[in-house]
């Protein structure tokens, strides 16, 4: 018993020293590489659902293995340690070192960082300029968002939404709608003076009141025997069906197109970053 | 069809939006500038509270803010929502019910910061964050238009104040520990910056022979508070704060222009028509950051367009706002050390041994000011101006050391005198010729922040030294109603209506508190 834990123990420092020779010393050649970060999604799918889901939400399997989406220790961690986790497993956890290929390994890594990082500092590949014309059109996304003041308004504003989420998110978001949570966007009808019924959102609602924008921006603050006007509807306004009626292509485009969203970054066509700009140097 | 729908929707977003006629037309159920109208008189046509219902006044919602300090914020009403700051947050609420519509955070790492309120112009708002960028956002949902760095991402400045929206250009001002500072207009369309005008002068420009030989990137003269705007003369009046170093001026001797002055500026071309100076080479950081009052009124039987201000110099000023040309100028506190009075050309008559010495200087009125930011109120009717006023001296130092800019430097400081305690007064003042009418003296440790809103029911809010909201008679300075805020002021109060029902407004602490009347 004491020797086979010996054992193990050696053939993890065996392992960790292997890793500290094998790791890059330097940053992830790969970190901002869209195609390394597509092909480590893919190795994803093959070796890491088990254990940490198919988004890298974790808590799967027999390993529980940690949420990857939202994790301090990966933000914290520099591209060598993320490198050594994946490389050498993490002792003390049922983390297995991975016995892969340094290119392999650092494609995996640049996938993980890219679920951590706002989608505005990560690669993401895609055509972003038709993803623009896919949100002002066939989308039909600014029927309900704005982007710099332009859009409707029964979604949230998404100006900044590459600085805010995470492409994991943005990915979720527009193909699993129903997992968002809806506070401020709460979709109901509501009855117009003509009786006519408007597509709105409840802003905030108590027992004595109820704010709710309209389709048009406008925004009614009702009272008491008003507040019949506004009839609660279960399915939010947000289309379930984008992976039906978009293409994988056109999704990605999309996902190009809103994770460039942010104020802080260039977003003119002129000054936006071409397909070929992406790629490393 | 198609233009019949077009016409349609004109008409439907036009009436939503907040027009420059409707700037124009001041206070009345809606409270649309941080002065509330143009000529920041803070005067509401309202009067469902009066001075006989008053006492009936009681607490309908309070909205407390989180990691705001004591919030310094003046909220905007519109069509019955308000909009209020936090410290770089802002917030839309139910403004009959507090109830929280939508919220914007400003992305980035911003320094936690007072915020005095926004500008409304069409369907936008206007916000400063504390780093000097200023944001458009969508009234109705938070929506960001755009940001805009008009500090240049220049880390010696900051912003606190609330912008002012006069024909599509939103003006701004910024604030700085020894830099330059200066009066700006955006854009409120694209946020491009259409002028900009320096507080101090640039090498060869008027005014820059009065810097001795500091150099003229420095000096101070922050902008950090809302101007006001005269739409018949199209002149912005926007007000200057105290040359840096604040107390050292041996490093600048002259005039120091253009600090401690109004400058009347065209908002179409940035120009200054003219400029006024209250204290020429102040040592004693009395910035001139009240509000200029615009007032049109027979003065010395002739009808005049007024510029009043009650100056932290502790003299209040009359000046024919057409000309910049010096009217009147009396003392509104006692204790007033440093001159006489003001001369036929609006100079300071000096009294000797009023600087600042490393010895130190007792001198009235103290740093806080015989009046600061606080606002001032007018009734037009009963030609009153009322003044949180405060009778204080302090020790002033002055030191030897070479100017520093950006470090804090301030040519050393002041401190209180604890044998001579001062007290807060809030003052009526025939607004022609700055005669006391009334006053009503506070109890309290002297260090509130609070000002005054006048309405047509006969009354003007304002706060004493202990934190209580009071209600006075305007015409006696009688109290006639109070409420204990649980903290002191640093804030105005302001009034507005919903469905006819007046409601007055005011932040104490970190919480935004609204009355109206028990049983509307």
């Amino acid at each position: 018993m004491k020797l086979s834990l010996l054992a193990i123990l050696f053939m993890n420092l065996a392992l960790a020293q292997l890793g500290r020779v094998g790791a890059p010393s330097a940053a992830n050649p790969l970190a901002r590489d869209p195609k390394a970060v597509a092909a480590g999604e893919t190795q994803f799918q093959q070796l890491c659902t088990g254990c940490h889901g198919r988004s890298g939400e974790g808590g799967q399997g027999e390993g529980k293995g940690p949420n990857l989406m939202n994790s301090w220790e990966i933000r914290r961690a520099s591209d060598r340690q993320l490198f050594a986790f994946i490389h050498d497993g993490v002792s003390g956890t049922a983390m297995p070192a991975f016995a892969l290929p340094d290119q392999s390994i650092r494609e995996l890594a640049a996938y993980v960082r890219s679920l951590n990082a706002p989608a505005n500092s990560v690669p993401v590949s895609g055509d972003a300029h038709a993803g623009e014309g896919l949100f002002f059109g066939k989308a039909g996304c600014a029927g309900c968002h704005m982007i710099r003041g332009h859009g409707g308004y029964l979604g949230p504003d998404l100006s900044e939404i590459g600085a805010k989420r995470r492409l994991g998110e943005l990915r979720q978001a527009l193909l699993h709608p129903d997992t968002l949570a809806t506070d401020g966007y709460s979709p109901v009808m509501l009855q117009s003076a003509q009786g006519k019924q408007i597509k709105a959102i409840v802003k905030q609602q108590s027992n004595w009141s109820i704010s709710v924008l309209d389709e048009t921006g406008e925004l009614h603050l009702l009272r008491g025997s008003e507040m019949r006007r506004v009839s609660a509807q279960l399915r939010q306004w947000m289309p379930a069906d984008y992976a039906d009626r978009l293409t994988p292509d056109e999704i990605q485009n999309l996902l190009a197109y809103l994770s460039r969203q942010s104020l802080h970054l260039p977003t003119t066509s002129s000054e936006r970053p071409s397909a070929s700009a992406e790629e490393p140097n | 069809m198609n233009k019949c729908v077009l016409v349609f929707l004109a008409a439907v977003s036009l009436r939503a939006q907040v027009s420059q006629a409707d700037l124009e037309q001041g206070v009345n159920q809606n409270w649309l500038t941080y002065v509330g109208d143009y000529f920041g008189q803070r005067h509401s046509p309202l009067k469902q509270i009066d001075t006989a219902n008053v006492r009936r006044l009681v607490p309908k919602w309070v909205r407390h803010f989180n990691e705001a300090g004591d919030l310094e914020t003046v909220p905007l009403v519109y069509q019955g929502v308000m909009y209020s700051t936090g410290s770089n947050a802002i917030f839309a609420l139910d403004a009959v019910s507090g109830k929280e519509i939508w919220h914007y955070q400003p992305q980035g790492t911003r320094r936690r910061s007072s915020n005095r309120g926004l500008a409304v112009f069409g369907d936008r708002l206007f916000f400063e964050t504390s780093d000097c960028h200023l944001l458009a956002l969508d009234r109705r949902n938070g929506a960001i238009f755009w940001e805009r760095d008009f500090a240049d991402g220049n880390k010696a400045y900051s912003c606190t104040g609330a912008p002012l929206a006069v024909k599509n250009k939103i003006i701004v001002g910024v604030a700085s520990s020894g830099k330059s500072c200066y009066v700006a207009a955006l854009s409120a369309e694209t946020g491009a910056e259409a002028w900009r005008v320096w507080s101090v002068p640039h090498a060869g420009e008027p005014g820059a022979d009065t810097w001795g030989h500091l150099p003229l990137d420095w000096g101070g003269g922050p902008t950090w508070t809302t101007g006001t705007y005269d739409p018949g003369l199209n002149l912005l009046y926007w007000p200057t704060g105290n040359p840096w170093p604040d107390f050292g001026g041996g490093e600048r001797p002259g005039d120091n222009l253009f600090t401690d002055s109004v400058l009347a500026i065209d908002p179409d071309t940035g120009r200054t028509k003219w400029y006024f100076q209250f204290v020429p080479h102040d040592t004693h950081d009395w910035d001139a950051n009240e509000t200029p009052v615009l007032f049109d009124t027979v003065f010395r039987g002739k009808r005049r367009k007024l510029l009043l201000q009650a100056n932290r110099d502790g003299f209040y000023y009359i000046l024919d706002r057409e000309t910049g040309e010096f009217l009147h100028a009396s003392a509104f506190v006692n204790k007033l050390t440093w001159a006489s009075g003001i001369d036929s050309k609006g100079r300071p008559i000096l009294l000797p041994h009023n600087d600042p010495t490393p010895a130190g200087t007792r001198v009235c009125p103290s740093v806080h000011g015989a009046t600061n930011w606080w606002a001032p109120s007018l009734n037009p009717d009963l030609g009153l101006f009322f003044v949180v006023a405060l009778e204080e001296c302090e020790i002033y130092y002055s030191s030897e050391q070479n100017p520093t800019p950006n470090s804090g430097y301030r040519g050393t400081g002041h401190t209180s005198i604890p044998s001579e305690p001062g007290s807060f007064y809030l003052r009526a003042l025939d607004a022609t010729t700055g005669k006391l009418r009334w006053e009503y003296q506070m109890s309290g440790p002297t260090t509130m922040w609070a000002g005054t809103v006048s309405t047509a029911g006969g009354l003007v809010f304002s706060a004493d030294d202990d934190g209580d909201l009071i209600a006075f008679n305007s015409k006696t300075g009688k109290d006639l109603w109070h409420f204990y805020m649980g903290a002191n002021l640093h804030s105005s109060p302001m009034t507005f209506a919903v469905a006819g029902q007046q409601y007055v407004t005011v932040a104490a602490g970190t919480n935004l508190f609204t009355f109206g009347l028990m049983g509307d």
